[in-house]
C-alpha cells in the first residue's frame, strides 16, 4: 500500500513539476497506476503464442504475416504509437497499450484480444511489448501526464455546425477531404515515419476508426494526435477544448453506420429512372451494403485490398432495371502510371436451377455476364465461365452513367428488364443472384488483383396483390364473428 | 398461483417465442421457428389439460371474458386482440418475402469414398495424418511441425479463420455462410483429420451438391499447398484452437476424442 501511495506521490510531483515548467495547452491528469506486476517470461509466451505472427519474435514488425496485411503491423522498436491518451509526442501509458491489445484496431487485422486473452495476459503483454523499445524510451521518459477527458458535451446541432466551419478554417479537409471522404488534395501519397504509404482516413467509415469511433475517441485523437501518422494533435490551432468537442462532434456526424443486406431491393419507380445518380430519385432510393474482401483464392492473390464495402442502389420501372454502385475512393485513376479504377457486378446468364455459378466469374457449366465500368475505358461488358475464361462481348442495351465527385464514385448500370440472348432476365418478385467486384487503381489493383463478394440477391419488389390485404381482412372477420357467436352462447346461459 | 394459469401460459409462450427470436444467431429460418412455436403451444396445451381443475383455472379468465363477468378494459382488450392478431398471422402468411431465397446446407457433409488431390487418388478412410505419427516418438519434432503449420496459416487461413482462429478473421464477415470457427466444439474438433484434410485440399468447390458449394468461398488448397503443408497447417488449427482431432479406436472399434 505505502508503495503505492509514494509511487502516486512520486508521478503526482513530476507532473507538477512538468506543469510548472512548460504551462500544457491541454489538462492533463497523473497516469493512472498499472494494476499488474510485470513477469515477463510469462509475456515472452503469450507473445510468441499470439502476437509474433504478425509484429515478429523481435517486435520490428516483421512475422511471417506482415506482408499480407495492410496496414503493416506495427514495429515496436521505436515505441512510436498512434493510439494513446499522452500529449503528442510521448510514450503511451501502460492503459493505452493495455486498451489497444484488448480492442483491437478497427479497420486493421488487429483483433480485440479481450476475447481470447484473459485481463492479467493481456497486461503481461502490454508490458512485454515495451522490452522491444530499442531506445530505452519506456526506462527513461514514461509517460507521468495523461490527457483528462471530460464528460462529452451534448451532441446537438449548434455544436456540429460550429464544428463544420473549424473543419474548414482549420484545413482539416486538406487531407480528409470536404466530406470527409479521405480525399483531400494532400492525402496522395503520404507516407508513414517507417516511409509505408498511408491515406487519411475515411469519416464516413467509423468502423474503421483506429482509435474507435465513439466521440470521446475522436476528441482524444485531435488531442493527442497519431504519432508515426501525419495525423498532429490539434491542441496547438485549437487550443479550446470545447472547439475541439465541437469538431468530434462534426466528425461523428458524418459517420454513417454500414448496413449489410442479402437482397438488394430494388423500388418500382412511375417514369424514367434518373440517369444522374444525384437526383432525388436515386438520393431516396433505398441502399444496401456489400462488404468485401481480397481475392485470395485464384493466383495472382491478393491479400491487401484497399475497398471493404460497396454500397449499392437499385430501381425498375415497366422497361428497364437501373442499379447504382457507389464507392468511396480518395484517388481518381484513369489508368495512366497506375491501373485504372474498376468495379463490377456479375449475373447469371440464365435463372438458376440448383447451382449457382462459382462466385469468382462462374464455371464451365454456369457462365456469368459480367458488366464492367473501368476509369479509362469506361463501359466493358464481359462474359466469363471462370477466370480464364473471360471474353468481351457486346455491351447490347447496357448503359452506364457515371460520376466522380468529392472522393466517391457513383455508377449507373441499366439495361431493359427483359434478357435479350444469354442474358438473365428481371421479373417483380423474381430473385437474381448478384456480386460485386471492386479496384482501386491507386493501390496496384487490377485483373484478378481485386476485393470482391460472395453471391447475394436483387429483387424488383412487387406490388403487393389485392388478396393479400384481403386475407388477413376476411380472417380478422371471421374470428370477430366467432367471438360474438361465443358471446352471445355464454352471456345466454349466465 | 392456479389463477393465474392462463397468463403464466401465455408468457411461457412469448418467451419461448423472443429466445429463439432474439436469443440464437444466425436467426433460424422462419419454418423452423414455426415447428418449434407449433411443438411449443401444443406441449403447453397438453399441460395444461392434462389435469381438470387446471384446465378450468386456464379457461375461467377467457370465460370471464366471454360471459362478461371481466373488466371492461380486459374484455375489449381481449375481444379486439383476438380477430387483430389473427388478422396479423395472416399477412405474415400472405405479404410478398423479401427474404433471399433459403438454401439449404448440409454443414458436414458425408467425405466421398476417395478423392483426388495432387493428381492422386486419395482413399478417405485410410487416409491419415502422416505427420501425428511423431506425437508419442518425438514430441519435439512434432512442435517442430506444428510452428511450421503455424507460418503457413498465418499466411494462408488467417485472413477469414481469425487471428484466434475463432472464424472471424479480418475477411470473414465478406463471406455467407462465415468461414469455421475452429475454437466452436462443433467444428474440427468433432472431426477426424482426414475429414479436415478432404475439406482443405477440395475446398468449397469440390463440396457435394448437398453442402451448396457454390456458397463456400474455401479455396482449393491443393493448388497452393503441398501435402506436407496442409498436414501441417491442419496440426496447428487442432494445437492452437486447443482441440484434439476425433479418432477411430480400430481395437474397440468405437470412436473417441
Amino acid at each position: 500500500m505505502r508503495n503505492i501511495e509514494r509511487l502516486l506521490l512520486t508521478a503526482w510531483l513530476m507532473a507538477a513539476s512538468a506543469f510548472a515548467a512548460d504551462a500544457p495547452k491541454v489538462k492533463t491528469e497523473a497516469v493512472k497506476a498499472t494494476p499488474v506486476a510485470a513477469d515477463l517470461d510469462a509475456g515472452k509466451k503469450l507473445y510468441q503464442r499470439w502476437c509474433a505472427q504478425c509484429h515478429g519474435d523481435e517486435g520490428k514488425g516483421d512475422g511471417p504475416a506482415a506482408d499480407f496485411v495492410y496496414p503493416r503491423p506495427r514495429n515496436f522498436t521505436l515505441a512510436i504509437f498512434k493510439v494513446r491518451t499522452t500529449p503528442s509526442g510521448q510514450l503511451p501509458t501502460d492503459h493505452d497499450l493495455f486498451n489497444i491489445i484488448s480492442k483491437g484496431l478497427p479497420g486493421t487485422s488487429m483483433p480485440a484480444w479481450e476475447k481470447f486473452i484473459s485481463e492479467t495476459d493481456r497486461w503481461q503483454l502490454a508490458h512485454y511489448v515495451k522490452t522491444f523499445d530499442s531506445l530505452g524510451l519506456f526506462k527513461d521518459e514514461p509517460a507521468k501526464e495523461q490527457v483528462a477527458i471530460d464528460a462529452p458535451p451534448k451532441l446537438t446541432d449548434e455544436l456540429i455546425a460550429k464544428g463544420k466551419t473549424l473543419y474548414k478554417e482549420k484545413k482539416c479537409w486538406q487531407c480528409h477531404g470536404p466530406l470527409g471522404r479521405g480525399d483531400g488534395p494532400s492525402a496522395q501519397g503520404m507516407k508513414d515515419e517507417w516511409g509505408f504509404p498511408i491515406r487519411p482516413v475515411n469519416f464516413t467509415k467509423s468502423w474503421r476508426f483506429r482509435g474507435g469511433d465513439r466521440i470521446e475517441d475522436i476528441y482524444r485523437t485531435f488531442t493527442t494526435g497519431f504519432n508515426g501518422t501525419p495525423m498532429p494533435s490539434f491542441v496547438d490551432s485549437i487550443p479550446s477544448a470545447d472547439d475541439r468537442w465541437a469538431l468530434a462532434a462534426f466528425v461523428k456526424s458524418l459517420a454513417r453506420p454500414q448496413k449489410n443486406a442479402q437482397v438488394l431491393k430494388a423500388a418500382l419507380v412511375d417514369g424514367e429512372i434518373a440517369a444522374d445518380p444525384y437526383a432525388k430519385q436515386w438520393e431516396d432510393a433505398e441502399f444496401a451494403d456489400f462488404p468485401l474482401a481480397g481475392q485470395i483464392i485464384q493466383e495472382p492473390r491478393w491479400f491487401k485490398p484497399v475497398h471493404d464495402v460497396i454500397t449499392a442502389r437499385a430501381l425498375y420501372n415497366d422497361k428497364e432495371i437501373a442499379i447504382l454502385l457507389e464507392w468511396d475512393d480518395g484517388t481518381n485513376n484513369k489508368g495512366e502510371g497506375k491501373p485504372a479504377d474498376q468495379v463490377a457486378l456479375q449475373l447469371p446468364t440464365q435463372p438458376i436451377a440448383g447451382e449457382k455459378p462459382y462466385f469468382i466469374l462462374g464455371d464451365d457449366k454456369h457462365p456469368v455476364d459480367s458488366w464492367r465500368w473501368n476509369a479509362r475505358d469506361g463501359l466493358v461488358r464481359v462474359a466469363a465461365a471462370g477466370s480464364a475464361k473471360q471474353a468481351p462481348r457486346d455491351a447490347g442495351s447496357l448503359v452506364a452513367q457515371v460520376s466522380y465527385r468529392d472522393g466517391q464514385y457513383r455508377v449507373i448500370l441499366r439495361r431493359p428488364l427483359q434478357g435479350a440472348a444469354g442474358e438473365i432476365g428481371f421479373e417483380a418478385g423474381k430473385f437474381v443472384p448478384i456480386a460485386f467486384q471492386l479496384w482501386d487503381g491507386d493501390n496496384g489493383e487490377e485483373g484478378m488483383k481485386m476485393s470482391l463478394s460472395t453471391w447475394y440477391s436483387v429483387l424488383p419488389l412487387p406490388a403487393t396483390p389485392l388478396s393479400a390485404y384481403l386475407w388477413p381482412f376476411g380472417i380478422g372477420l371471421l374470428a370477430l364473428g366467432g367471438e360474438v357467436w361465443l358471446l352471445r352462447r355464454m352471456r345466454r346461459k349466465s | 398461483m392456479q389463477r393465474w394459469t392462463l397468463h403464466i401460459a401465455v408468457a411461457l409462450w412469448l418467451s419461448v417465442l423472443f429466445g429463439l427470436k432474439l436469443g440464437v444467431r444466425p436467426p433460424m429460418p422462419a419454418s423452423v421457428l414455426m415447428i418449434y412455436m407449433t411443438l411449443t403451444t401444443i406441449g403447453i396445451l397438453v399441460f395444461v389439460a392434462a389435469n381438470e381443475e387446471r384446465f378450468q383455472a386456464f379457461l375461467a379468465p377467457l370465460k370471464a371474458v366471454f360471459a362478461g363477468r371481466a373488466p371492461k378494459a380486459a374484455q375489449i382488450a381481449v375481444l379486439a386482440g383476438i380477430p387483430l392478431l389473427a388478422g396479423w398471422g395472416a399477412w405474415l402468411r400472405t405479404a410478398p418475402s423479401l427474404d433471399a431465397p433459403f438454401e439449404p446446407r448440409v454443414v458436414h457433409p458425408e467425405p466421398p469414398t476417395s478423392f483426388s488431390s495432387h493428381g492422386k487418388r486419395i482413399d478417405a478412410a485410410t487416409l491419415k495424418n502422416p505427420l501425428r505419427a511423431a506425437q508419442e516418438k518425438n514430441p519435439a519434432e512434432l512442435e517442430k511441425l506444428t510452428q511450421q503449420g503455424k507460418t503457413i496459416y498465418y499466411q494462408n487461413c488467417f485472413f477469414c479463420h481469425g487471428d484466434a482462429l475463432a472464424g472471424d478473421g479480418h475477411f470473414a464477415n465478406a463471406f455467407s455462410p462465415i468461414p469455421a470457427n475452429f475454437r466452436d466444439v462443433g467444428t474440427i474438433s468433432m472431426l477426424q483429420e482426414s475429414f479436415v484434410y478432404w475439406r482443405v485440399a477440395t475446398g468449397g468447390p469440390g463440396l457435394p451438391k448437398g453442402a451448396t458449394p457454390w456458397l463456400s468461398a474455401m479455396p482449393v488448397w491443393q493448388n497452393f499447398l503441398s501435402e506436407d503443408e496442409i498436414w501441417k497447417a491442419i496440426l496447428y488449427i487442432y494445437a492452437g484452437s486447443g482441440s484434439t482431432p476425433r479418432t477411430w479406436d480400430e481395437e474397440g472399434g468405437h470412436e473417441k476424442h
